[in-house]
């Protein structure tokens, strides 16, 4: 021991004079820092109910309670924090689909009055419940640029905008076996997208299958709500894909590749394995007129029911719409004739060539069978109504499409004008394309407004289709050297009181003109009423549009159904497909009252 | 790690060999000969420093896989020495005599995994579990949501599926 | 000394404690110079130790066990609770062991962000045992400074990470997020105040003529004992093996960093003291480096798939890295499941607070025992898990 040892620690009495570290925090409030996970604050619009933030935490502190009602896209769950279990590792903001959950810098929570049931002083539900940090800025957000989800979708591979003008070769590829587990991958299982599609097809157990590597389990899944995933899986409106919890911040799971990919993985010899459909017959004959997806759709449950069911057709081909209506570039006839075949397989008889009205009167049907579902869907074209539409050279999109699938030759020249913005207005101007004729669209409204799908414009563009928009159609004129030259309006957006979009008002004296050999009408179809007479038509109840009908497709004679696009809104192949399943129950409760 | 392999294949059955990385390689050896293998290493070829003993629970194939990870210091190269032994009369031999602390790694086994070390100090004292009733608690077949749930009381959770409620709530009837 | 010792008998030392001779005292479960609870069962005859038991389980939750049901990602925010006043470590191996099993490599940026984390957490646990090392000593007013000081590091853990105890910021994948505007200059500061913080407790306390004369010549670890107990880290440098997981097996951008490894050749409590002291040095000095060094921006993390139903490829593997104990290890076993199907967690207490401290005990003072005990620098949670 020396001195210096003894002396060195007498150094501590220099710390005396120096200024304390310590705070006090009872009278000084010490903020967290800018990053500091405090408690949860909860964006209740942005909010979709998803469940992601309880599904990733580990100490299911977080539970789904009813803030909202459910609405497409959002089931109106918001998560109510367990403050007893939260561990602060957010990871529940991390993970937020929408991003609407984030975290304040408040660490404090004082509550006064314990007289309330215990459990309540420590949960609450961010958002809903006020609390004093809500309108805190500082606190945990998910970093810019770190994701615990893959946003971006696995691309679609697909033809070449010039190679696919060439012929009517499907233009996208399908996903592989490698590319589909990949996209799957992504899915984070909410079951948001079951409530928006119209057959609340059981998509995230579909996506979990395909993950899995389960393919026939899949197949067998999506048999449950749609006979057709082979069409839908090509052609469906996807509105699933719209509310799908990524889309919000990223790209929707493409859940119609996905679809496809199951259906493109089975060979049709191997349906019956898998789906082991074994029928029992009941006894019952049911009729069906139209085998468009509505129709036929309502076949198959019915079928497998045990039904014997007669499907009259007034073409010579089963599939409707699908058939006559989808180029064959979308949805090749093959696949179409996949999902026919094996609805066709299970003993449901189609009767070709067969118009109610002209072959058969609608009386007999009525008198022979036990119930009848009728799914005509919408075959009449509307008409422009402008001055020189009944010129020859003017067509309608239905009739080029149907006569492109009908082999028959279809002159439309050098150019062509399509006019409309819909679905059927793109496939026109797509097969035009496909004919070797340049084409130029007009609508009326801007491009956004295009009821078309979105991916449909895009590809249309691609392949140098030319859209012309806010352009009203005013006159069409025959011009001298035997073309047609169609006279139309600019038109300004306006909004109008009480209307939900702005609507298109012709700009006084504009008058443009465009040349062209052939102009097709696109711009919608409504229902043919002329075949429907008879006494059995005496009972049945009309609308001003349609025939009256209820949810199940009931019509005021509880043995005649309807559905498919002469029923629903929507007018496309998945809502009919969906009417048909239900109405395929309706049917069956009919004669199984007890039955559920 | 290759060349150790080839060496230690003249004197000892050992197989499953398998590449981690540069610095870390597995290998089976046969329940009769870890001792000796062990011994082999830390005397002859430099693994002096046990780094951990710990066992994995293959119900399945009805075994404990217990590995003795060793660590070379000069070479700085790690190899883990892999045992299987059954799991219907897991007895395996000690190690304290060759490191102090292989007891403690012992008594550990058996409180957790039942694997019992006949010979080990105190193997059979509770370390970590005292007063504990139950099966050992880390094999596989011990199910710990199960036990909580049957001996603590729970708070009542009210959790909706998304899917599910939106069903009930949207279209209850389809 | 001949009469101290009971006969033994059958390997057992066998006494009666009814013969007034020898009396059994429990030395914790709580302590203050370690961090966690853990008990010693003291068996001293007249003022010495005789025969010491460990007693650990006071924290035991199961961590081992609850990773066997817990997604990959759901494992994360548990394993920082292994190790309350170094959670780093736990976070890093959990996630550099994820990552080798399913071969993916994260960016640089993050590499030398996860470097910095863990040196902060090495300098902010070497500042609470030099408290409690001084408190088993009897100068609290030391480890009123380190304690306080500790707080200003944890202020930089909660500007960077959003936390000041579990951090939960290396993320299997990366680190969460850059670091903060002004973070830099901050941090300096704090670097510079815990530099001459170190100073004075070189004054105070290594100086420090008690301190010498209770810590000298206590509970000495010869280089033999080293392998022979699984002894790592500043217990076994202060037996002169120049042994440290940063240099013998770099990982991160260790290799990119100028430091040397501390040894000692007392392999006493007073030279155990001292490398610990130069490796607070010696980690404020790496954290300067890491900030000067550390490219400026770039990726921190990379997207993994699908978090919530990862399945990592069947496999096992060791990794370990250097923590204020010495040399922490994951063993990590996977079947290619969406769970881990093992995980080990390897640490360095287990060694030192069992088998080594039990031995070490024998024939030490009872007033001595607090000041060995934190001299092996134990932290309980990571021996039971």
């Amino acid at each position: 021991m020396n001195l210096k040892d003894i002396l060195s620690p007498l150094y501590v009495w220099k710390r005396a004079f120096e200024k304390p570290y310590s705070i006090n925090t009872l009278s000084k409030e010490r903020p967290g820092a800018a990053r500091y996970r405090g408690f949860h604050k909860n964006d209740l619009d942005k909010c979709i109910g998803c469940g992601t933030c309880a599904e990733i935490c580990q100490n299911q502190s977080i539970e789904m309670v009813p803030v909202h009602s459910a609405k497409d896209g959002d089931s109106g769950l918001r998560p109510k924090i367990d403050y007893g279990r939260c561990c602060w590792c957010a990871l529940c903001v991390d993970i937020c689909p929408s991003g609407s959950l984030t975290m304040s810098n408040s660490y404090i929570w004082v509550e006064e009055g314990l007289d309330r049931d215990v459990q309540e002083t420590y949960c609450y539900i961010p958002g809903a419940d006020q609390k004093p940090w809500d309108s805190e800025e500082l606190g945990y957000h998910r970093p810019e640029g770190y994701e615990l989800l893959r946003l971006e979708r696995v691309p679609m591979p697909h033809l070449p905008a010039e190679e696919r003008l060439e012929s009517f070769v499907e233009m996208v590829k399908g996903y592989s076996r490698e590319l589909a587990i990949k996209e799957a991958d992504r899915c984070i299982q909410c079951g948001i997208c079951t409530a928006t599609c119209p057959a609340h097809m059981n998509i995230p157990a579909y996506i979990k299958a395909i993950r899995e590597d389960r393919i026939a389990e899949g197949l067998k899944i999506l048999y449950e709500t749609n006979p057709f995933p082979g069409v839908c899986g090509r052609v469906c409106t996807r509105r699933c894909e719209d509310v799908c919890a990524l889309s919000h911040r990223g790209e929707a799971i493409s859940i119609r590749w996905l679809k496809r990919y199951l259906t493109d993985c089975i060979e049709s010899k191997d349906y019956q394995g898998i789906l082991n459909s074994e029928v029992v017959p009941n006894g019952k004959n049911i009729a069906i007129i139209g085998s468009g997806p509505g129709g036929l759709s309502a076949a198959y449950y019915l079928a497998k029911l045990g039904y014997r069911v007669e499907i009259f057709e007034k073409n010579s081909a089963a599939g409707g719409m699908l058939r006559y209506g989808i180029p064959e570039y979308r949805l090749p006839y093959a696949s179409l004739d996949k999902d026919i075949d094996y609805i066709l397989s299970l003993g449901v008889q189609i009767h070709y060539n067969t118009a109610v009205g002209k072959q058969v009167r609608f009386d007999d049907i009525y008198a022979r069978f036990d119930a009848v579902f009728i799914s005509t869907g919408l075959f009449e074209p509307f008409i422009i109504g402008i001055k020189g539409e009944d010129t020859p050279g003017v067509i309608s999109g239905l009739k080029l499409l149907d006569d492109v699938t009908n082999g028959r030759e279809v002159r439309l020249g050098k150019h062509v004008i399509v006019v409309g913005g819909g679905n059927v207005a793109m496939d026109a101007a797509r097969t035009a394309k496909r004919l070797g004729s340049e084409v130029t669209v007009l609508y009326r409204r801007r491009l956004e407004d295009m009821p078309a799908d979105r991916e449909e414009i895009e590809e249309a563009q691609e392949e140098k289709v030319v859209f012309c928009c806010q352009a009203i159609p005013l006159e069409i004129e025959s011009t001298s050297d035997g073309r047609l030259a169609m006279i139309w309006g600019k038109a300004e957006m306006k909004i109008v009181e009480g209307a939900k979009r702005p609507s298109p008002v012709l700009i006084e004296g504009s008058s443009e003109r465009l040349v062209a050999d052939t102009i097709i009408a696109a711009i919608g179809q409504g229902m043919n009423f002329s075949w429907m007479d008879g006494e059995a038509f005496a009972r049945i109840k009309f609308g001003k549009w349609n025939i009256e009908a209820d949810r199940w497709g009931r019509s005021s004679d509880q043995k005649v159904f309807i559905g498919g696009d002469m029923f629903n809104r929507t007018a496309d192949a998945i809502s009919a497909i969906a009417d048909g399943h239900r109405s395929a129950r309706a049917i069956d409760k009919l004669f199984n009252p007890s039955n559920e | 790690m290759e060349t150790l392999y080839k060496e230690l294949k003249q004197y000892f059955d050992v197989d499953e060999f398998s590449v981690q990385k540069a610095s870390l390689a597995f290998l089976r050896v046969p329940k009769s000969q870890l001792v000796s293998l062990l011994t082999h290493m830390k005397d002859i070829r430099g693994y002096t420093h046990l780094v951990m003993v710990t066992c994995v629970d293959y119900l399945e194939q009805d075994s404990f896989l217990l590995t003795y990870l060793l660590h070379n210091y000069s070479t700085h190269c790690d190899l883990g020495i892999q045992v299987s032994i059954s799991r219907q009369n897991p007895v395996m031999d000690g190690i304290h005599h060759l490191w102090e602390q292989g007891r403690v790694y012992q008594r550990e086994l058996f409180e957790m995994f039942g694997i019992d070390f006949p010979g080990s100090p105190d193997v059979h004292e509770p370390m970590i579990l005292e007063g504990w009733q139950g099966p050992p608690p880390m094999r596989r077949d011990f199910d710990t949501k199960a036990y909580s749930e049957a001996t603590y009381s729970h708070r009542p959770r009210d959790h909706k599926e998304p899917e599910e409620y939106m069903k009930q709530q949207l279209y209850p009837e389809d | 000394m001949q009469s101290l010792y009971p006969p033994i008998v059958n390997g057992k030392a066998v006494y009666d404690l009814d013969s007034q001779k020898y009396i059994r005292v429990w030395q914790g479960p709580q302590h203050p110079g370690v961090t966690g609870n853990m008990s010693l069962e003291l068996d001293i005859c007249g003022d010495q130790v005789i025969k010491c038991n460990t007693h650990v389980g006071y924290l035991h939750r199961g961590f081992e066990k609850l990773m066997e049901r817990r997604r990959y990602i759901n494992c994360f925010p548990i394993v920082c609770r292994i190790c309350v006043p170094e959670p780093d470590t736990n976070e890093y191996l959990f996630a550099a062991g994820m990552e080798e099993l399913m071969g993916v490599q994260i960016p640089e940026k993050a590499m030398w962000l996860r470097a910095l984390n863990l040196e902060l957490s090495r300098l902010a646990s070497f500042l609470m045992h030099l408290g409690g090392q001084s408190g088993a000593f009897g100068m609290g007013t030391v480890a009123q400074w380190t304690i306080a000081y500790r707080d200003y590091v944890l202020d930089l853990f909660e500007e960077l990470t959003g936390a000041r105890i579990y951090h939960m910021y290396m993320t299997p994948g990366g680190v969460r997020g850059d670091i903060p505007e002004g973070w830099i200059a901050h941090t300096h500061k704090v670097l510079d105040g815990a530099s001459k913080l170190l100073d004075e407790i070189k004054h105070v306390m290594l100086n420090n003529a008690i301190f010498k004369q209770r810590a000298i010549g206590l509970g000495v670890i010869t280089p033999e004992m080293v392998d022979h107990y699984g002894i790592v880290g500043p217990n076994a440098r202060c037996a002169g093996l120049k042994r440290d997981v940063r240099k013998d097996n770099p990982y991160l951008i260790y290799d990119q960093l100028d430091f040397e490894v501390e040894t000692e050749t007392a392999g006493d409590a007073y030279s155990r003291t001292c490398i610990r002291w130069r490796e607070t040095h010696q980690s404020i000095d790496l954290c300067r480096q890491i900030l000067a060094k550390m490219p400026p921006s770039g990726a921190v993390h990379i997207t993994l798939p699908n978090v919530l139903h990862l399945k990592i490829p069947a496999g096992q593997t060791y990794v370990r890295a250097e923590s204020t104990r010495g040399e922490y290890g994951y063993f990590m076993v996977s079947d290619g499941s969406e769970f881990p199907r093992k995980v080990t967690v390897r640490g360095p207490s287990y060694s030192h607070a069992m088998a080594l401290l039990e031995d070490l005990l024998v024939g030490v003072n009872i007033a001595d025992v607090a000041g060995l005990m934190v001299s092996l620098h134990t932290y309980p949670p990571e021996i039971e898990r």
